[in-house]
């Protein structure tokens, strides 16, 4: 058989893409009112944040524009996870109803295949938004720039989003064992909101947890720091973009391992 | 002999949700990290604020409102916008709206098992443990009264936008976006994520005029008080008796308008 190379996926990935697209587009309305609740969505929680730190100067040493900082890096960082792994949410129902032996019958990579069926467009206005957020508290912070700011900007988002997806992965795979995994994954989900807060304000306890258990402070915290405080960069920050590919292989295992017991429901 | 049609319909909820015991687990462990997370950010906020009275709430006072926003929230979410539209979407209401009883009060009624359940292992436990880790903050005493008839026509108001908002789908079919505006503009306006004493002026008053105060805050703050005023407690009550009147008639009215215009896919 011939050796599927990242190239033939990524051939792949784009006509799935495009039939995607197409039938999407088929329900305009839908479209649309979806892309509008992101942006309220979006909207809303710079508001809350907006109302929340206006009565304080700063928060735990940060002051309100790091804080902005934050969250801006946070908003990209969850952005490939809305993006790409939408499907995620759909595993349920698609494990409950037995649709989901479909994809095991590919002769492609079973956790490609399901996660490149749905590509969510709304995420890219939380993309725009973030990006915004950014760069508007880096010239309040007159943080300058250059070529290698903008680098390690790019690798710490990249491996931020990939603890967010790892997480989601992970979450939406306990489907495989458990029948109603809606529940997981809205926990999940809901922890992403605090991942736009510095884990110092939290105890050592939780900070610990909140590091190697369910490692939300990597999602804006740690690979923040790299820009924000270039002069205390703790270690766990350098280390950031390898406990994200840990993490990222352990969930894609873990996701792989669940499809593999599943077995079906006969009809 | 028309209550209890009602009742059978509460009891089949209790039984429907005692199946689902997991996620009942699960819900409970993913509201304690939450409650642990607004502890310490509110804890931090506090501690940078350098006094202990912000906006006329004390940290405790700010906790105890929150925690319980949370547990009223998990006890007054319905998912009826979600129950709704996929009933539209697969064309399972065709048979809800055949049952000798009204779709409204129907929807209603096979849901209110779950708030007998919810009430008993969410909201009571949280309760409880408020009430006794901040050390009778909490009153207890008339204000409770006062507490369960406001929660009681929160309750009422919640159903009514949730029911209106579900009626929209039979117009648009989006039930993500629509479900998601929804949600966004009620725990933000409503006081559910931050406290409305905290809000800045115009935003308050404006808050103030809407239904969704009466939701989250006309509640709490008639718990939280420990020596109210009749006359702000019975404008409280009152704008809440408005409010739940109002949107009834509303959604009722919009309800009976939009079943002229349903369209639905073959069952």
């Amino acid at each position: 058989m011939k050796r599927k190379t990242p190239g033939f996926y990524l051939r792949i990935y784009a006509k799935i893409l495009a039939q995607d697209l197409k039938s999407k587009m088929s329900y305009r309305a839908d479209f649309i009112i979806s892309t509008i609740g992101m942006i309220c969505t979006n909207i809303a929680g710079f508001i809350s944040f907006w109302i929340l730190f206006r009565n304080f100067p700063s928060v735990a040493g940060w002051n309100y524009y790091e804080m902005l900082f934050l969250y801006g890096f946070s908003l990209v960082s969850l952005t490939p996870v809305q993006c790409f792994f939408d499907n995620n949410w759909s595993l349920r129902s698609y494990v409950y109803s037995g649709d989901f032996i479909k994809y095991c019958f590919r002769p492609i990579n079973l956790f490609f295949y399901y996660q490149s069926e749905v590509f969510d467009i709304k995420g890219l206005g939380q993309f725009a938004f973030g990006i915004g957020t950014i760069a508007y508290a880096w010239s309040k912070l007159g943080l300058g720039f250059t070529p290698l700011m903008l680098l390690k900007l790019m690798i710490f988002l990249f491996s931020a989003s990939l603890i967010m997806i790892a997480l989601q992965n992970a979450a939406a795979a306990t489907c495989f064992w458990i029948q109603n995994s809606f529940y997981v994954l809205d926990l999940v989900t809901r922890f992403k909101d605090y991942a736009k807060y510095p884990v110092t304000i939290f105890s050592p306890v939780f900070r610990f947890l909140f590091t190697f258990v369910m490692p939300i402070a990597f999602i804006a915290y740690y690979p923040s720091i790299v820009i924000l405080r270039p002069q205390e960069v703790p270690l766990l920050s350098w280390l950031s973009p390898v406990i994200a590919l840990v993490f990222f292989f352990c969930s894609y295992k873990f996701w792989m391992y669940g499809a593999t017991r599943y077995s079906g429901t006969g009809s | 002999m028309k209550l209890k049609k009602f009742l059978t319909l509460t009891r089949a909820g209790i039984i429907e949700s005692l199946q689902f015991r997991l996620g009942t687990l699960v819900i409970v462990a993913g509201n304690l990290l939450y409650l642990i997370i607004v502890y310490f950010l509110w804890k931090a906020i506090y501690a940078s604020a350098g006094t202990d009275v912000v906006n006329g709430m004390t940290f405790s006072d700010t906790l105890i409102y929150l925690v319980l926003a949370t547990a009223l929230f998990q006890f007054m979410e319905m998912y009826i916008v979600w129950e709704m539209g996929r009933g539209i979407q697969s064309g399972k209401i065709v048979l809800d709206l055949l049952k000798p009883m009204p779709y409204r009060r129907f929807m209603f009624w096979s849901y209110s098992g779950t708030f007998v359940t919810q009430f008993f292992f969410t909201f009571l436990p949280t309760f409880i443990v408020v009430a006794v880790v901040t050390h009778g903050a909490i009153h207890l005493g008339l204000n409770l009264l006062f507490f369960v008839i406001s929660v009681m026509m929160a309750v009422s108001i919640n159903y009514s936008i949730d029911f209106l908002v579900g009626t929209i789908c039979l117009y648009t079919e989006s039930i993500w976006g629509i479900n998601i505006m929804k949600q966004v503009v009620v725990m933000l306006l409503s006081g559910a994520t931050i406290p409305v004493a905290f809000f800045p002026e115009p935003l308050k008053t404006i808050a103030g005029y809407l239904p969704f105060c009466s939701i989250y805050n006309a509640p709490l703050s008639v718990l939280l008080e420990s020596d109210p005023q009749p006359q702000t407690l019975l404008t409280t009550l009152g704008i809440q008796l408005f409010w739940c009147i109002a949107m009834a008639a509303i959604s009722n009215l919009f309800w009976r308008v939009s079943l002229r215009q349903i369209t639905v896919n073959g069952g």
